[in-house]
C-alpha cells in the first residue's frame, strides 16, 4: 500500500516537473503520443519556464515593504530598513522582475566578499607600522631613523615596484578569483613545457594595472591585498641589514625584490605557476599549498634577510676576535611589544582575510582561521619565555615577543587548513624553534640579525610549510576543491603523505631558488653600489651619515659607548 | 667557493624537480626530496657561508 502511495506521489510530482519542465505545449504533445519535436528535445529543460517570469514584473505589495510614512518616523529597531525597496530595479517602468533580484544576490555576495578583502588588506596594511616600532626599538638609538625610515620607505618602494611589473608576474594568470567576480583579465600565464608538462612561471596581464585588460574592480582589489601582502615580506629584511646598510643599496634591492624576486615565488605557489600544479599534474596532495604565505611572505623575506646578512657581515663590535658574539641591545623594549601587539592585530587581516571571501566557497572558515591565528601567536610566546626562563633563568622580553611572531608566522601557511590542536602544536614548537634558530645563527653561523628575522621569518615560514604536510586536517572545502585538485587538503597525520612531500618540494625550492635568487641579485648591487656604510659611519650611527638627522636629537649619545665599541 | 655554494643550493634545488618526471614512486620522490634539501642546505650554510666568513670584519 506504501509503496502504491509513493508510487502515486511519484507520479505527480513527475507531472508537476514535466510541465515546469517543458511547458504546456510540450505536454500537449506528449498526451498525443507524438515524439518531442526537435526543439523541445535540445532546449535546456529548466530554461524555457523560468526565462519569461526573470523578467516579468514581481509583485512587490506582497512583500510588504514600509510606507513612505512608516520610514519617515525612523527605524530604531532596525527592522524596516533595507526591505525590497532597496533592491536596485534596472528598469523604473517596468519595476522590479526577478532578474534584478537574482543579479542582486550575486553582487551582494561579491560586494561582502570585496569589503571584506579590502578592510583586512587595510589591517595587514597596518602591519607595517608594526614592523617598524619593533625593528627600531630592537636597534640602537643612534640608528633610530635610519631604521625607521627603512621600514617607512620600503612601503613605497614595493608598492610602485608591484605596481609596474610584480602584480602581472604573480598574479597576471591565475584567473579566475571566483569569490572577487572572477577577476577575468588575468588569463595569461607563461607556460613551459617539460616531460610533457605544462609548467607555468609567470604572469602576463596586469602590467601598471591597465594592460591586458587589467583595468577592472575585482583585479584592484586583488592588487590592494596582495601588494600589502608583498611589502610584508620586503620589510622583513630591513630588520636583519639594520644598523649598517646602506640607504641607497636597501632601496634598490627593495624595488627589485618587490618586482622580481616576491612576484615570481608567489606566483608559482599563488598565481597558476608550477608548485600549485603539483597536485594535479604529479598527483602530490593538492600541490604546493601555503594559505596565507609562510612561504610566500615569511620564508621569501627571511631567506633574503639571510642572503643578505652574509653578503653585508656582522655589525662591527658584535663579535669579538675569538669568535664570541656579544649582546647588543635594543633602545626601546617597549616599542618591541608594542609593535608585536600591533602585528598581531594585523595578522587577523593576514590569515582570515586570505580566503579572499567572507560568503560563499566555504568561506564562513574565517572564524576557524582567526582563532587558530589566535591560539599559534598564544603558543608561541608560551614556546619562548619558557625555553629562554629555562635555559637563562629569567623571561626574555624581546624574545617573548618573538615567539608570539614566531607562532603566528607559522600559522599562516595552515590557518586555512587545520585545527585548533594543530595550531596549538604548531605555534608552540615555533616559540621553541625561535629561540635555537636565533643562538643556531648568532653563535654557529655567525651570521648578524640585530632583530631575529632569519629565525622568525625565515625558518618558522619554513616550519609553517612543513606543518600543513603534517597536521591539514582534511575538513576545510574552499570551493570544493584547491589548486584544481578535488576535495580538502590533508596532511600526513590525516592520510595523505603525497601533501607533505608537495610541501617539501616547496620548501626546497623556496631555500634553493629564492634564496639563491636574492643572493645573486644582492651580490650585483653589492658590486655596482656598495650594500655597506663605511666603519666611522657605522660607528657613528647612521641617522646623521646617512639621513641627515637624528632620530632623538634631544638625546645625548654617552662618547664612551662609541669610543669602547670602536675599541673592540 | 661563493660560486661553488650557489651552483650546489641550485642543484639541491633542481634534485627532486627533475626527480619528479622519472619515478612515481612517492618514497622515492620524498626520498630525492631529503637529499636536495641536503645539497642545498650545505651549499648554503656551508659552503656560501664559510666562503664570506673567510673575510668577516671581526677577524681584520
Amino acid at each position: 500500500m506504501m509503496g502504491l502511495v509513493t508510487r502515486k506521489t511519484g507520479c505527480s510530482l513527475l507531472a508537476v516537473l514535466v510541465l515546469l519542465i517543458c511547458g504546456l505545449g510540450a505536454v500537449g504533445q506528449a498526451q498525443n503520443a507524438e515524439p518531442a519535436s526537435p526543439t523541445a528535445a535540445t532546449a535546456p529543460p529548466a530554461a524555457a519556464p523560468v526565462t519569461p517570469s526573470m523578467d516579468a514584473p514581481l509583485d512587490v505589495k506582497a512583500a510588504q515593504p514600509p510606507s513612505a510614512d512608516e520610514l519617515a518616523k525612523g527605524d530604531p529597531g532596525g527592522t524596516k530598513t533595507g526591505t525590497v525597496s532597496d533592491v536596485v530595479v534596472s528598469d523604473s517602468k517596468k519595476g522590479l522582475t526577478l532578474s534584478d533580484t537574482v543579479n542582486q544576490v550575486g553582487q551582494n555576495r561579491i560586494a561582502i566578499n570585496f569589503v571584506w578583502t579590502l578592510v583586512t588588506g587595510f589591517l595587514v596594511m597596518f602591519m607595517q607600522a608594526g614592523f617598524a616600532i619593533v625593528e627600531t626599538g630592537l636597534c640602537r638609538a643612534k640608528n633610530s631613523n635610519h631604521t625607521m625610515m627603512m621600514n617607512f620607505m620600503v612601503y613605497s618602494l614595493g608598492l610602485f615596484a608591484f605596481w609596474v611589473c610584480g602584480f602581472a608576474i604573480q598574479m597576471g594568470g591565475g584567473a579566475p578569483y571566483s569569490t572577487l567576480g572572477g577577476a577575468n583579465p588575468l588569463n595569461s600565464e607563461h607556460v613551459f613545457n617539460f616531460f610533457g608538462k605544462t609548467w607555468g612561471v609567470w604572469g602576463t596581464h596586469g602590467f601598471f594595472l591597465t594592460q591586458g585588460g587589467s583595468y577592472d574592480v575585482g583585479v584592484m582589489v586583488l592588487f590592494l591585498f596582495q601588494m600589502v601582502f608583498m611589502d610584508t615580506a620586503l620589510t622583513i629584511v630591513t630588520g636583519a641589514a639594520a644598523e649598517r646598510w646602506k640607504y641607497i643599496a636597501f632601496a634598490i634591492s627593495s624595488l627589485f625584490m618587490g618586482a622580481l624576486t616576491y612576484p615570481l615565488f608567489a606566483n608559482w605557489a599563488w598565481g597558476g605557476g608550477w608548485l600549485s600544479q603539483l597536485g594535479a599534474n604529479f598527483g602530490l596532495g593538492h600541490g604546493y599549498c601555503d594559505f596565507a604565505g609562510s612561504g610566500v611572505v615569511h620564508a621569501v623575506g627571511g631567506l633574503t634577510a639571510l642572503a643578505l646578512s652574509m653578503i653585508i657581515g656582522p655589525r662591527i663590535g658584535k663579535y669579538n676576535r675569538n669568535g664570541k658574539p656579544n649582546a647588543m641591545p635594543g633602545h626601546d623594549i617597549v616599542l618591541v611589544l608594542t609593535g608585536c601587539f600591533i602585528l598581531a592585530f594585523g595578522w587577523f587581516g593576514f590569515n582570515p582575510g586570505s580566503t579572499l571571501a567572507a560568503s560563499g566557497n566555504g568561506a564562513l572558515r574565517i572564524g576557524s582561521i582567526a582563532v587558530n591565528t589566535m591560539l599559534a601567536g598564544c603558543t608561541g610566546s608560551f614556546g619562548a619565555i619558557l625555553y629562554m626562563w629555562i635555559r637563562y633563568g629569567k623571561p626574555d622580553a624581546s624574545m617573548s615577543g618573538n615567539g608570539l611572531l614566531a607562532g603566528l608566522v607559522a600559522i599562516t601557511a595552515p590557518s586555512g587548513f587545520v585545527s585548533t590542536i594543530g595550531s596549538v602544536i604548531i605555534g608552540l614548537v615555533a616559540g621553541v624553534l625561535v629561540c635555537v634558530s636565533v643562538e643556531f645563527i648568532e653563535r654557529v653561523l655567525k651570521v648578524d640579525d640585530p632583530v631575529g628575522a632569519i629565525s622568525v621569518h625565515g625558518t618558522n615560514g619554513i616550519w609553517g610549510v612543513i606543518s600543513v604536510g603534517l597536521f591539514a586536517d582534511g575538513t576545510s572545502n574552499y570551493g570544493g576543491s584547491w589548486n584544481g585538485v578535488n576535495g580538502s587538503v590533508r596532511g600526513l597525520f590525516y592520510g595523505d603523505p603525497s601533501q607533505l612531500v608537495a610541501q617539501l618540494i616547496g620548501v626546497g625550492t623556496l631555500i634553493g631558488f629564492v634564496f639563491t635568487f636574492s643572493y645573486v641579485l644582492n651580490m650585483i648591487i653589492h658590486f655596482i653600489v656598495g650594500q655597506r656604510v663605511d666603519a666611522a659611519e657605522e660607528l657613528e650611527g647612521l641617522d646623521l651619515p646617512e639621513m641627515g638627522a637624528l632620530g632623538y636629537p634631544e638625546f645625548v649619545l654617552k662618547p664612551e659607548t662609541v669610543s669602547a665599541m670602536a675599541a673592540d | 667557493m661563493k660560486l661553488v655554494g650557489v651552483l650546489l643550493a641550485i642543484v639541491g634545488w633542481l634534485v627532486p624537480v627533475v626527480a619528479l618526471n622519472f619515478t612515481q614512486s612517492l618514497g622515492a620522490r620524498f626520498a630525492m626530496t631529503i637529499v636536495g634539501l641536503a645539497i642545498t642546505l650545505i651549499g648554503i650554510l656551508v659552503v656560501l657561508n664559510n666562503a664570506h666568513q673567510k673575510h668577516a670584519i671581526w677577524k681584520l
